[in-house]
């Protein structure tokens, strides 16, 4: 279609902690000039800077996108904040690629950030002003009801349980040990541990749910020339997507998230791959709950309706499975700085393709995998598809 | 760890708000359903004929089509539960003293979310459940004129 190819060069990322000392900019600080060394690349070397980061309300401030800007390397450059919610981290590597494919620019930072704990008392409190003002609002509704009602219609309209799907959280959590910025590793975590954990609200308990988090990533985009000539590794991308179903949660179909189906589609077609289950290789899904990776495989297309679990029963997702989900250990296990979380999706993906995961490392040479993330009203989908 | 514990070692924080206080409007899809269910204690829709597709509450426009939306109709006050919550901690991730019921009744294509005034081992997926309205002269033009919803009585 006239576009030019996009590869991903360098990555950098915080640690995801409950409270930074660091203040957002200072955060977005961190992760540019790790990227920027992980290719050795300077400030001159940029001709843009995108910019993703969630709700204001997080970090306490108001335009939050230009409140950032400094820290993110915007200063005298073309700079642009992206934001469809949760969804972010996976959209601002879609603007970034549309920056570098249309021929506009040849090298562009990309950062994400996320500073949660700033939010008093607690972070799902900021969700409050999200409802609609007349129908909802006077209910007092809070953020858990929407995953909590999603997840009892998942699991009533195929007939799962939360033992198997428990199985998720357990995963992830052990895949995290092995992440030197995760917060909440856990090797030894069982079942019983997240059956376990508190009620939050039915059928939803604390160890289903990802933590509230303070973080950043960033990367960096360059056009084919450019990233032929700075690395023999480039990791490409090879197809983006983006889908918006009804913001009215009333009128959505809970059990399956058709949003995500179309973002997939539209990634899977660019990308010319035909049979998603046996084409990539590894798969990051947007895992805010353990009930939303289950969600999010059947919308990509990585397992039929209502039976995602078994590739997890069946060992397929682990790290040395078939088709690994989550070998960062997610947002379940590294944290969930909401942008940040999405985009470090991008960045293990470009660790893993080119083998530099460490102790994460998938074996198998991987070739392609696939992110995706979730979020505005709980109805937007985001996806990347990346190759070497 | 609950919601609300904070590590010991966390770095020093000063306190600030930002301070925004809101008046909305219903809006001229509101403006109707309120007063229907306030004077008349109405559930209403509104039809999409060219998508067949009912929105509720009503809304004036089809965000499918964009087509202006004049066909209201009174859904009644009996829909389906789709979906259900048992909420054990407030907003502020403080435990409730009662746990609260939160569900999803579905009505044409659409849908209210509101209280259940149940006992949570008697739901049931699938069963008709009803609004109960406050009494009239109590009604405000809100959707807390609606009380909750409650098993349909046999
Ligand atoms: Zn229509």
């Amino acid at each position: 279609m006239g576009m030019r190819k996009v590869a991903v060069i360098g990555a950098g990322m915080t640690k995801f902690v409950r409270r930074a000392q660091e203040t957002p900019k200072e955060l977005s600080w961190e992760a540019a000039r790790m990227a920027l060394e992980s290719c050795e690349l300077t400030m001159d070397d940029i001709q843009a800077v995108c910019m993703g980061t969630a709700p204001d309300a997080f970090d306490g401030v108001h335009m939050k996108g230009e409140y950032l800007s400094d820290g993110a390397g915007a200063w005298r450059k073309p700079y642009l904040r992206a934001f469809v919610g949760g969804g972010t981290g996976v959209f601002t590597p879609i603007q970034g690629w549309y920056h570098v494919a249309s021929g506009l620019f040849d090298v562009v930072l990309l950062v994400c950030e996320e500073k949660m704990s700033s939010f008093y008392p607690h972070a799902q409190a900021a969700f409050v002003t999200i409802f609609d003002h007349t129908t909802e609002r006077p209910l007092k509704p809070n953020l858990l009801w929407i995953f909590a009602i999603e997840m009892n219609r998942y699991m009533t309209a195929y007939g799962i349980n939360k033992k198997d799907i428990a199985r998720v959280a357990v995963q992830h959590k052990q895949n995290a040990a092995n992440h030197p910025c995760a917060m909440l590793g856990e090797a030894d975590i069982t079942v019983d541990d997240v059956l376990n954990s508190e009620v939050l609200a039915w059928p939803v308990q604390r160890l289903d749910v990802s933590p509230v988090s303070d973080g950043a990533v960033a990367i960096i985009l360059a056009a084919e020339h450019v990233a032929r000539r700075l690395t023999s590794k480039p990791v490409w991308i090879e197809g983006v997507g983006w889908n918006l179903d009804t913001a009215y949660w009333t009128n959505r179909d809970l059990a399956y998230p058709r949003y995500v189906e179309y973002a997939a589609r539209q990634a899977y077609e660019m990308a010319g791959i035909q049979e998603p289950r046996k084409e990539i290789h590894i798969a990051e899904p947007y895992d805010p709950f353990d009930y939303k990776v289950l969600h999010h495989l059947e919308g990509l297309g990585l397992a039929e309706r209502g039976k995602a679990v078994d590739l997890y029963l069946n060992g397929t997702a682990a790290p040395d499975g078939d088709m690994p989900v989550c070998p960062s250990g997610g947002l379940l296990g590294v944290g969930n700085p909401i942008a940040a979380a999405g985009l470090m999706k991008i960045a293990e993906l470009f660790w893993q393709l080119r083998g530099e995961a460490g102790a994460r490392q998938v074996p198998g040479s991987p070739k392609k995998g696939i992110a995706q993330a979730w979020g505005d009203l709980m109805q937007v989908g985001t996806v990347v598809i990346m190759g070497r | 760890m609950t919601l609300l514990e904070h590590t010991k070692n966390a770095p020093q924080a000063w306190s600030g708000n930002l301070p925004v206080t809101s008046r909305y409007t219903y809006g001229l899809a509101g403006e109707r359903f309120f007063r229907a269910m306030k004077d008349e204690g109405k559930i209403m829709g509104s039809y999409c004929p060219k998508c067949d597709h009912t929105y509720v509450p009503a809304t004036v426009f089809c965000e499918r089509c964009l087509g202006e939306l004049s066909e209201w109709v009174d859904v009644g006050l009996v829909g389906e539960l789709h979906t259900f919550t048992v909420l054990f901690v407030d907003c502020d991730g403080n435990p409730l003293e009662e746990p609260e019921l939160v569900g999803l009744i579905t009505f044409g294509d659409g849908g209210i979310i509101h209280r259940l005034e149940a006992d949570p081992d008697e739901l049931e997926i699938g069963m008709p459940m009803e609004a109960v309205l406050k009494p009239k002269a109590k009604r405000k033009g809100s959707i807390l004129d609606i009380e909750g919803f409650r098993a349909v009585s046999k």
